[in-house]
């Protein structure tokens, strides 16, 4: 049966609906809000007077701030790129496992994945503890016998949150690219192997282009999750009486809001941040798909 | 039966030889105590239904497939354990196995440019393969951009610019439409025609095995049920596997007695009352009182029901009308058999019809199924 067009366009409109709304009422009006506000010298709660652009003039020249922007892009090239590749290993690994070996070394990968961020506190934080952390035993003979406090110690904190990081969040990548390596049938690998391709060759000339796609992806992902890093350093940092220099940038926006009752500096902080993810993104996942249409 | 050919002084040289060889994926036995060998230049086609091993047999040959016992010369050369790449052997894969991400030219140049060929030499070569196929217009297409017959052809393509000594097709028409198919296979032909190289072909279609092989090795369940040209497994097969596997419609099978043997040739009772004399090999053990007699549908003809010469009689199931011949489906009392008869036929179903049978060209097959 033919329906008309009127109609097939108003089935459409109503089975959006839901979406247009609610993307409308909780995404896009509260961040033209948020930028709005940003002009502001806004509490937390309540309006402010327009202020121009005093709080981006703020941000940049007071010292807290680039150093969180600083902090955040250092954590942003220690975790995401390494964990893309790291996965991509992994997952080459996995791949040439068989039956129950494959499935039992894919779930220990993930597991770590399924875990709060708090309990991936404590488990490393217990670990790497001064005074009785296992990985003490390790540490201590690369530190002249003295035990270490790693994460006290501020050059050695964001690689370690890096690791952190890294490890609890794998097992996802791992997946998306174990998927992706499924997808590259075993003849195409057969056919290669016929033509005289060595492994290595099969890697870097069949899986390498072939799984570029999904590459891209878990960069990208990566790449906007990591510039939100926040619970993480807030958990390492407990307690601590330096705070300030590892500061990273959703830090900066909790601290300035809800702690310090600055909710415009907040917003034009949290608009750089928006803007940042933003183009970087954008710009990565051009960039390399280009490549790969080359 | 005359399974394995054996390597007869003046016969041409084995260019693929398999000497009892088996491959066992745990428990399952794929392929049990094989010997096969196939000669220089010759087409050499493995035939026979899924899950028959045919295609482990052509995998092992490229190396792709370790040989659980036994072993695979090359040339005279034992390659059981050496690698697929240097085995000077090339594979056209069922599903093409194309790199999706090269162009035309990438994929057939690939090995090539593996092998560390110079830009001139990779180009000169591939554009001699894509003239010999007619892929210059699609040279700088992704697979993707290209028809079944056109990967079809890339795929011969990059196995035919290694210049390499042994083709292997696995199953290679089989994702064509019936036109491109019947194109294709005639294409192979010439393809074998012009090279002279040593081809082994898998397949599970007899019209593809029995037109392009100069010699089919029928596999029934990892082991070789007969190897022969076209006719001779046409005409006289080892067993009735191979009887009812080859021919298309199949090989009537009528239960009959055997009532005496003499001569070589066996008197033999029909179902119905009637009996017939079929020629027989060697001298089959008189114990034999039961057999099947193997008749291929256009060996029997349609007579009136009470002719004297009629073998059988039954009443007409059902008519297929195809043009050219017309397939007759005849109840009698030997169960359901399949006539072909001349394509002006004018018996409709429910009437009474009597059949003669060509007995020379009808086949005896014992209890175990093979020929007597």
């Amino acid at each position: 049966m033919l329906k008309s067009k009127r109609a097939e366009y108003f089935a459409a409109a109503v089975l959006m609906a839901p979406f247009v709304v609610i993307y409308g009422v909780l995404f896009v009006y509260p961040t033209i809000k948020m930028v709005e506000l940003s002009f502001t010298n806004a509490p937390l709660i309540g309006p402010g007077k327009w202020v121009g652009l005093d709080n981006y003039w703020r941000l940049a020249t007071e010292r807290l701030f680039p150093t969180a922007v600083w902090n955040t892009i250092y954590f942003v090239l220690l975790s995401a790129l390494p964990s893309t590749l790291l996965a991509l290993v992994v997952a080459l690994g996995v791949n040439r496992l068989k039956g129950w070996a494959q499935s039992v070394a894919l779930a220990a990968f993930f597991l770590p994945y399924i875990l709060p961020v708090s309990v991936v506190y404590r488990i490393w934080d217990w670990m790497f503890d001064a005074n009785f952390g296992i990985a003490q035993y390790a540490i201590a003979p690369l530190d002249g016998g003295q035990h270490l406090s790693v994460f006290r110690t501020i050059p050695l904190f964001m690689p370690m949150v890096a690791v952190v990081t890294i490890w609890w969040l794998l097992g996802f990548n791992v997946l998306l690219f174990v998927s992706g390596l499924r997808n590259i049938s075993t003849e195409i690998y057969e056919a290669a192997e016929l033509d005289g391709a060595s492994r290595w060759a099969q890697f870097k000339r069949i899986t390498w282009p072939l799984i570029w796609p999904v590459t891209v992806l878990v960069l990208t992902i990566q790449l906007i999750l990591q510039f939100k890093i926040f619970d993480q350093v807030y958990l390492f940092t407990q307690g601590g009486y330096r705070v300030d220099s590892t500061m990273v940038m959703v830090q900066y926006i909790y601290r300035e809001a809800f702690q310090l009752n600055k909710g415009g500096l907040a917003a034009s902080a949290s608009v750089v941040l928006f803007v940042l993810i933003a183009v970087m993104s954008v710009l990565q996942f051009q960039l390399l798909r280009a490549r790969a249409q080359r | 039966m005359s399974a394995i050919p054996g390597n007869k002084g003046g016969a041409a040289a084995p260019h693929v030889e398999l000497r009892r060889v088996t491959k066992r994926y745990g428990v399952v036995t794929a392929i049990n105590d094989l010997t096969l060998t196939v000669e220089k230049g010759s087409f050499t086609a493995l035939l026979g239904p899924s899950g028959c091993g045919k295609s482990t047999l052509l995998r092992m040959i490229a190396g792709l497939e370790r040989i659980s016992a036994g072993q695979c010369f090359l040339d005279g050369v034992d390659v059981t354990d050496v690698a697929p790449a240097k085995r000077r052997i090339a594979m056209v894969f069922q599903s093409y196995a194309l790199y999706p991400h090269m162009t035309t030219r990438q994929n057939i140049a690939f090995s090539l440019s593996l092998a560390g060929a110079s830009r001139k030499e990779q180009d000169e070569r591939t554009h001699e393969v894509a003239r010999i196929l007619q892929l210059e217009d699609y040279l700088d297409r992704r697979p993707a951009e290209l028809s079944g017959g056109q990967r079809q052809r890339v795929a011969i393509g990059r196995a035919l610019v290694r210049h390499p000594e042994v083709f292997l097709f696995d199953e290679p028409l089989s994702n064509l439409d019936a036109k491109l198919r019947v194109q294709m296979r005639l294409e192979l032909a010439k393809l074998h025609a012009t090279l002279h190289a040593t081809m082994i072909y898998v397949t599970h279609d007899q019209t593809e095995a029995m037109t392009l092989a100069d010699k089919i090795v029928v596999l029934d369940r990892g082991r070789v049920a007969q190897v022969g040209s076209p006719l001779e497994l046409y005409n006289r097969p080892a067993n009735k596997f191979v009887a009812a596997f080859i021919g298309s419609p199949s090989m009537n099978f009528l239960p009959v007695g055997l009532t005496a043997v003499e001569g070589g040739i066996a008197t033999v009772a029909l179902p119905g009352g009637r009996t017939a004399r079929v020629r027989v090999g060697g001298a089959p053990a008189k114990a034999v009182a039961t057999a099947e007699l193997g008749v291929r549908p256009e060996h029997l003809s349609l007579v009136v029901a009470d002719d004297a010469n009629a073998a059988l009689r039954g009443e007409v199931a059902i008519v297929e009308h195809l043009g050219n011949l017309t397939l007759l489906y005849v109840d009698t009392p030997a169960g359901q058999v399949i006539v072909e008869g001349p394509g002006n036929v004018s018996v409709r179903s429910g009437d009474t019809v009597g059949l003669s049978l060509r007995e020379a060209n009808a086949r005896l097959f014992g209890a175990d199924g093979a020929s007597l």
